[in-house]
């Protein structure tokens, strides 16, 4: 045996006798309580040796690592059903598979695929065409509409869109397909005959719902994410409407005090649009979560006769419905379902007396409809509980089964219309649904862990990402005010949070997190587990827009290189390393994982210096800073950096600044950079 | 040894196959390429300038391909000031926008629609109350507004504001801006920018990324996937959206105060505008007009032609008909004839004068344009509208210039 080999033996067996002895066993604990501290309670709070029984070494060891030796192991093969369609026969159910990059479709006689086509990657949508031979679909990190041919089962042509292509709509001549692009915040209008994008529309922020009048004379999209407003500004999220006639966006109306407006659907009689939506309260303290006050969930009606829009809270006074995605009406306009995927339930409405309460509304009747949670009885007549994050849903032509797509219990649930019951299941695939990090998946975007189920991990964060809005997490009105971050690529990024206070995901999402943000009891340590092991083991970044895997640097991205990692100022001056962009922000994440005073901090604030943000698709994370205060990246230099505390960058020239954020753009998934 | 010689033999042959190569492609001019307009210098590390082949013909024998479609003449005027609903009488540019008109003021947005004036300022989004260019972008119906302070989207009623401190706009006076579908043009005191719509990217024209002489950008037009920059002092600078290439075009003569050749090339670099259609561009500048039909160029002065004045402000044209905004009076020019309005002092009568070489004939009409410093003006079908320095105007098509009226 080699010397160097013998060494190596002697160095494991070195470790195990330190670990086995009392001195290594003892740092082992300590090394553990520091990791995870308070995120264990209960009988065995205060008993070490219970809580390293209770949270095993593994946990952080190998499923927290993206590419450790377990994760190999982990189940991977899901369907994840997303968004549906059904054919005007009724015959066939088209699903999107958005893990398994596949468009499913389902015989509804025998509830058996049989067919499963390949398409781009992450599919979001699809819509079918009235003589069910072609079937469309979005693929959201391909950037393109894949059109199948139903009856070969094969995706042929691939149509270019804008970035993060979601919903989609046909026009009522099925001459023009409007599809939502989600990243790039604009609107696709393909010309079906020439099968191409004839132009593109500017949506509002993140549009992902979009579908036509029942008349055919216009589209509406709706958006996730408020549009960018002054610092403390309360969200107001962009409703686009497009006239089918001219192709042009027509008027651009907004939900004041609300975002994550998921779909859209109309009434048959074309007077009421229905949207979902969230209402954060991200101005006033997280703390008021005990007073069911963090954020509230509810039906944004718009009346498309006479331009009124109406906020129905979908909540109870003491238990909420979190996540609401799909909305479906009845073709006799009786009834409307709303999936909510964070609560694992489908509403119904008697739309009747939603006409009735906003009536009332417009007579005065009904004040501040907005925020009374007790609203909600006067119009919801059932909650029908379903599989594991209800996502997208769609109505049998007859208006009697409603399709809904159970995105992480692999299901389509399928609802009687008339009797409010769930009939039967498709199941989508075999996959073990109660493997590791799917219970992980499963908790991060259910509410049943907060206090009277007010919202999941999914509500701050879809998508796994951020909501690009900025809480107040403080006891006191208007301090340590907290920009969300994205979830994508943290594993091995500790420390977590703007002052960098948690050393771990475990941390992160135990016992503080029940104290300051969930306000109930914490997760147990198997849910915990599955929840840290989720967290850091799967989230990736979509495609970077900017900067395709493999592609060189343009010439203004690599002049910002230049930028990014110069060491002189243009006038020849040194400039100090702990001032250039690439001292804190190193590949592959672009941070040091350490805080700086980069002179951000307000008299609000508690802390001077932050933990340095990521950077990889940083152009997904407006506004920046601690608090929100930048909304786009240039203002990062010409409004907040007076003193080159945040990088030495006041000398460059605005060719320079804007070779700079050419290039900030094109910094993509960390694993380009390893 | 041998080798070494055959070698040399072999260098020497292609060299001088490359030097005739490159005198025979560059014969008929220079072209400057740009790569990318990332780079200021061309390998050789030169910004040689383009001059076009000189070529003195006589100019009244040209015409343009469409110049047989009748030249307008517009008449029936009628004024539009601040007693009408306008927010200001310094109407700095007009739009036609399908049923409604877009007025630019120096007191804001002015909108006529269904015989209503609406007005728009800073409180509604407007980036400055001083509007200097309006656009409007034939794909999506969005409308692009140029102040003195900042760049407006304004689309289905929503005002979005671009800025120098919160986007890539290379300065908050705009000139002028062009929206052509993806891409939207804007040209500032700071250089001229290509924004993207798609992507939302920015990239600046200016001295140090183009062949620019000085970034005070005027004018910005785009046209059949290229690009036309009206750099004030500096010619006009044609960028090809496909190559990401730059031709540069100059004044020949090179002299600030008088024009050698009219026809030499163009005839002044002090640009202020520039327009383009069928084929023809036409560069407006304080010092004459300039065609250039892609082979040879005209220049216009005012002292041998129908022109009323070389101070042009600025150029449009449409269907082989240019439009000239001039210090004293509103021009318009297909090539062979000029009509031109004016006022007439101590009087609300106006005079229309036809110009066709030596012939020349002068109506006396009963209504004028509001004043004859004009500043921009638009026309759709049968209808122009003027933005003076005193007032707005609407005209229409009173009839058609033939050999009879001459």
């Amino acid at each position: 045996m080699k010397m160097s080999n013998r060494l190596i033996i002697l160095l494991i067996l070195g470790v195990l006798l330190f670990l086995m002895g009392y001195r290594g066993y003892n740092w082992s604990l300590d090394h553990y309580e520091y990791m995870t501290i308070g995120q264990v309670t209960g009988d065995i709070a205060n008993d070490r040796e219970a809580k390293i029984a209770a949270l095993k070494c593994m946990s952080c060891h190998t499923y927290t690592q993206r590419d450790g030796f377990f994760l190999q192991f982990a189940e991977k093969d899901y369907t994840s059903p997303y968004n549906l369609a059904v054919s005007s026969d009724n015959r066939r159910l088209f699903v999107t598979g958005q893990e398994s990059n596949a468009l499913y479709i389902v015989d509804l006689a025998s509830d058996r695929i049989i067919s499963k086509i390949p398409v781009g990657d992450y599919p979001h949508s699809v819509a079918v065409s009235r003589d069910g031979q072609k079937a469309y679909v979005t693929n959201q990190w391909s950037n393109s509409v894949s059109v199948v041919d139903v009856d070969n089962g094969t995706a042929g042509k691939t149509i270019k869109t804008g970035g993060g292509p979601a919903g989609l709509v046909l026009d009522h001549d099925e001459e023009f397909l409007y599809v939502a692009n989600t990243y790039t915040s604009d609107i696709s209008v393909i010309d079906l005959n020439q099968g191409v994008e004839s132009k593109r529309l500017r949506a509002g922020n993140y549009p992902t719902g979009i579908n036509i009048s029942p008349d055919g004379r216009q589209v509406l999209a709706v958006s996730q994410r408020s549009v960018l407003v002054e610092y403390r500004d309360p969200p107001k999220t962009e409703i686009t409407v497009i006239d089918a006639g001219t192709r042009r966006v027509r008027q651009r109306i907004h939900f004041e005090e609300a975002h994550i407006m998921e779909k859209v659907d109309f009434s048959p009689s074309g007077d009421l649009a229905f949207t979902t939506l969230v209402r954060p309260k991200n101005l006033v303290p997280a703390v008021q979560v005990e007073s069911g006050w963090m954020m509230t969930f509810a039906l944004g009606v718009i009346s498309l006769e006479t331009g009124s829009m109406y906020q129905l809270p979908l909540d109870e006074p003491n238990m909420f419905y979190a996540d609401p995605f799909d909305v479906r009406i009845t073709p006799d306009g009786k009834q409307a379902f709303i999936s909510h995927s964070g609560g694992d339930y489908i509403s119904v409405l008697d739309i009747d007396k939603v006409r009735e309460v906003i009536q009332q509304i417009d007579e005065g009747l009904i004040l501040n409809a907005e925020n009374d949670l007790m609203l909600s009885e006067a119009y919801i007549t059932k909650r029908i509980p379903t599989g594991s994050n209800p996502k997208g849903m769609v109505m049998s032509p007859d208006g009697n089964r409603l399709y809904i797509a159970e995105r992480l219990t692999d299901r389509i649930g399928v609802l009687n219309t008339q009797t409010l019951e769930l009939e039967r299941m498709i199941t989508m695939s075999s996959a073990d649904q109660q493997a590791l990090l799917r219970r992980g998946q499963q908790l991060f975007n259910n509410s049943g862990r907060t206090f009277q189920n007010q919202y999941s991990c999914y509500s701050c964060h879809p998508n796994d990402h951020e909501d690009g809005l900025t809480y107040d997490m403080d006891f006191y009105p208007g301090e340590d005010l907290s920009n969300v971050q994205t979830l994508r690529e943290l594993a091995g990024t500790s420390p977590f949070k703007w002052n960098g206070n948690n050393v771990s995901i475990y941390m992160q999402c135990g016992m503080r997190f029940s104290t300051f943000v969930t306000r109930t009891e914490a997760f147990s340590p198997e849910d915990l587990n599955a929840l840290v092991g989720y967290i850091t083991s799967q989230i990736q970044h979509p495609p970077n827009l900017y900067r395709g895997p493999g592609e060189e640097l343009t010439e203004a991205q690599r002049r910002g290189k230049e930028l990014f990692e110069r060491t002189r100022t243009n006038d020849g001056r040194m400039i100090a390393e702990i001032d250039q962009c690439i001292t804190c922000h190193p590949p592959p994440h672009f941070t040091d994982r350490l805080k700086h005073d980069v002179g951000t901090a307000t008299d609000r604030d508690n802390h001077t210096e932050f933990l340095t943000p990521h950077l990889n698709n940083i152009y997904e994370s407006a506004p920046y800073l601690h608090d929100g205060r930048a909304n786009t990246l240039e203002e990062l230099w010409t409004i907040y950096n007076d003193d080159d505390l945040h990088g030495v960058a006041n000398d460059m020239t605005k060719d320079q600044l804007n070779d700079l954020i050419e290039y900030l753009l094109s910094i993509g998934s960390a694993e380009y950079y390893k | 040894m041998k080798t070494n010689i055959q070698k040399f033999a072999l260098r020497i042959l292609i060299l001088a196959a490359a030097i005739i190569a490159l005198l025979f492609f560059s014969s008929g001019f220079v072209i400057n390429i740009f790569d990318d307009g990332d780079s200021s210098t061309t390998e050789t590390g030169l910004a040689e300038e383009i001059t076009a082949t000189v070529e003195l013909e006589n100019d009244s024998v040209e015409s343009d391909e469409n110049a047989s479609q009748p030249m307008p003449i517009y008449g029936n005027w009628q004024v539009f000031t601040t007693e009408d609903g306008l927010p200001s009488n310094k109407v700095n540019t007009v739009k036609i926008d399908e049923g409604r008109i877009l007025v630019g003021t120096d007191r804001g947005l002015a909108v006529l629609e269904n015989n209503q004036w609406t007005i728009y300022t800073p409180e509604d989004g407007l980036a400055h109350r001083n509007v200097l260019s309006i656009d409007v972008d034939e794909d999506s119906g969005d409308v692009w507004i140029g102040t003195m302070d900042g760049l407006n989207r304004w689309s289905a009623g929503v005002f979005e504001r671009f800025d120098q401190f919160n986007s890539g706009l290379a300065n908050n006076v705009v000139y002028e801006v062009s929206a052509d579908g993806r891409y939207t043009w804007i040209a500032t005191t700071a250089g001229a920018n290509r924004y993207d719509t798609y992507t939302n990217q920015w990239k600046i024209f200016n001295e140090e990324t183009s062949p620019m002489h000085e970034p005070w950008c005027y004018g910005i037009t785009s046209a059949e996937n290229k690009a036309y920059i009206a750099a004030w002092g500096g010619g006009v600078l044609e960028y090809n959206n496909d190559t990401g290439t730059f031709r540069v075009y100059r004044d020949p003569d090179g002299h600030f105060n008088l024009t050698l050749f009219p026809d030499d090339g163009l005839i002044h670099d002090i640009t202020t505008g520039v327009a383009f259609d069928n084929g023809t561009l036409w560069v407006s500048t304080y010092f004459g007009l300039g065609r250039y039909n892609g082979q040879r160029w005209w220049g216009y002065l005012d002292h041998d032609t129908g022109l009323t004045s070389t101070f042009i402000n600025a150029v449009k044209a449409k269907n082989s008909v240019a439009y000239l905004a001039t210090d004293y009076g509103l021009n318009t020019f297909d090539g062979t004839t000029w009509v031109t309005y004016n006022t007439i002092d101590g009087s609300k009568n106006g005079e229309t004068i036809i110009t066709n070489g030596e012939n020349e004939e002068k109506l006396i009409t009963d209504s004028a344009i509001s004043h004859r410093f004009i500043w921009n003006m638009d026309v759709q079908d049968d209808v122009i509208w003027v933005a003076t320095s005193y007032g707005l105007t609407r005209g229409v098509v009173v009839g058609y210039v033939d050999e009879t009226i001459l």
